[in-house]
């Protein structure tokens, strides 16, 4: 998976000016790290689909891409989608 | 579609942007419940000199499309109370005509044929980037509506661009192919003037051969044709200038 730099406080100063995407992505991601550790797919399949939808969006493209991932995996139905989770994890993580 | 932090990426509406969108300030409606991107989409779109009302759900949107005449509408696709594409299915059901573009995570190409094929105009796949949706909507802004419809109403007939056939009261004119041609553009373009050069253009190819009343001659028979018919539509002519299409009764043929 390719992984873009993080972005400047002035890329981020421009699409987010207040804040308020970075506050959710926290939330998100205070959501979906216990969801994902349960194992609880079917509450964790939305949270990963707006996360997919909206972080590359916002210049968080390393969480946008592992999500996205993740979000078809499981879109499909597919089965071993741990290695995209762990993606997921650790972009969030390094928030 | 993926954000690339150039400063050609820059989330600023550029000079450029604002002076394309300069000349058609537009009334918008953004149907987006994740309010970071509704807020990101509306201040994006009022940097462009645009008025943009939002709202969250899809019940909300058919209620403000229908109170509304926007010029665009931008859709996502998945909405709490309904999918997407159904609201668009409905919007053109209920022959809401303004151009949609509909955001959505959903990036495969069947998904993409699905959105364009339930109405949308142009589809572009999230995460966006910011400058491209800008520019998207501004190509869309500068469609007019009337050259999308496929159903045109004047006074008492219909012209249906897909079915080739103007319609009086339930009654099918049997029209020539050029002068369904001709009634189609007048009928895009109505109470507007039309000028001759652009009929010209629209029913000749450089092959054929056009005499010098050529165009006058299908209007004479086109205008027979809705006089017979009992069109409440009549084509007025300004010499000099064009013709146009308009509902019986200001027509003042000369």
């Amino acid at each position: 998976m390719r992984r873009r730099p993080a972005p400047t406080k002035d890329d981020l100063a421009l699409l987010d000016p207040d804040g308020a995407f970075r506050d959710r992505l926290l939330a998100d991601r205070a959501a979906i790290l216990p969801l994902a550790d349960a194992g609880r797919i079917d509450e964790l399949a939305p949270l990963v689909h707006r996360l997919a939808g909206a972080a590359g969006t916002f210049g968080y493209a390393g969480i946008g891409d592992a999500a996205i991932e993740l979000d078809e995996a499981l879109r499909d139905g597919r089965s071993g989608t741990a290695p995209l989770l762990a993606a997921l994890r650790q972009a969030l993580e390094a928030l | 579609m993926r954000l690339d932090f150039s400063r050609a990426d820059s989330a600023t509406a550029s000079e450029a942007d604002r002076l394309a969108a300069a000349s058609s300030q537009a009334r918008i409606l953004v149907v987006e419940d994740d309010a970071n991107i509704a807020t990101l989409l509306g201040r994006e779109l009022r940097g462009l000199g645009h008025t943009v009302d939002t709202v969250s759900f899809a019940e909300e949107a058919l209620l403000a499309a229908r109170a509304n005449d926007y010029a665009l509408m931008i859709v996502d696709l998945g909405l709490p109370d309904g999918d997407g594409l159904d609201l668009v299915r409905e919007m053109r059901r209920r022959s809401i005509e303004a151009p949609i573009l509909m955001l959505t995570a959903r990036r495969r190409v069947e998904d993409r044929v699905i959105g364009l094929t339930s109405g949308a105009d142009d589809y572009p796949v999230k995460p966006f980037a910011v400058p491209e949706v800008r520019a998207r909507v501004t190509a869309l802004l500068r469609r007019p509506t009337r050259l999308r419809a496929s159903r045109i109403s004047i006074a008492n007939m219909v012209v249906d661009c897909d079915a080739l056939e103007a319609v009086v009261e339930g009654i099918s004119l049997a029209l020539p192919r050029k002068q369904f041609q001709l009634l189609e553009l007048l009928a895009r373009r109505k109470n507007h003037m039309t000028p001759k050069r652009m009929i010209e253009e629209t029913l000749y190819g450089f092959d054929d051969e056009v005499c010098a009343n050529s165009i006058e001659a299908q209007i004479s028979k086109l205008r027979r044709a809705l006089r017979e018919a009992g069109a409440g539509a009549a084509i007025e002519t300004r010499r000099g200038i064009g013709y146009r299409l308009i509902g019986a009764g200001a027509a003042s043929a000369n």
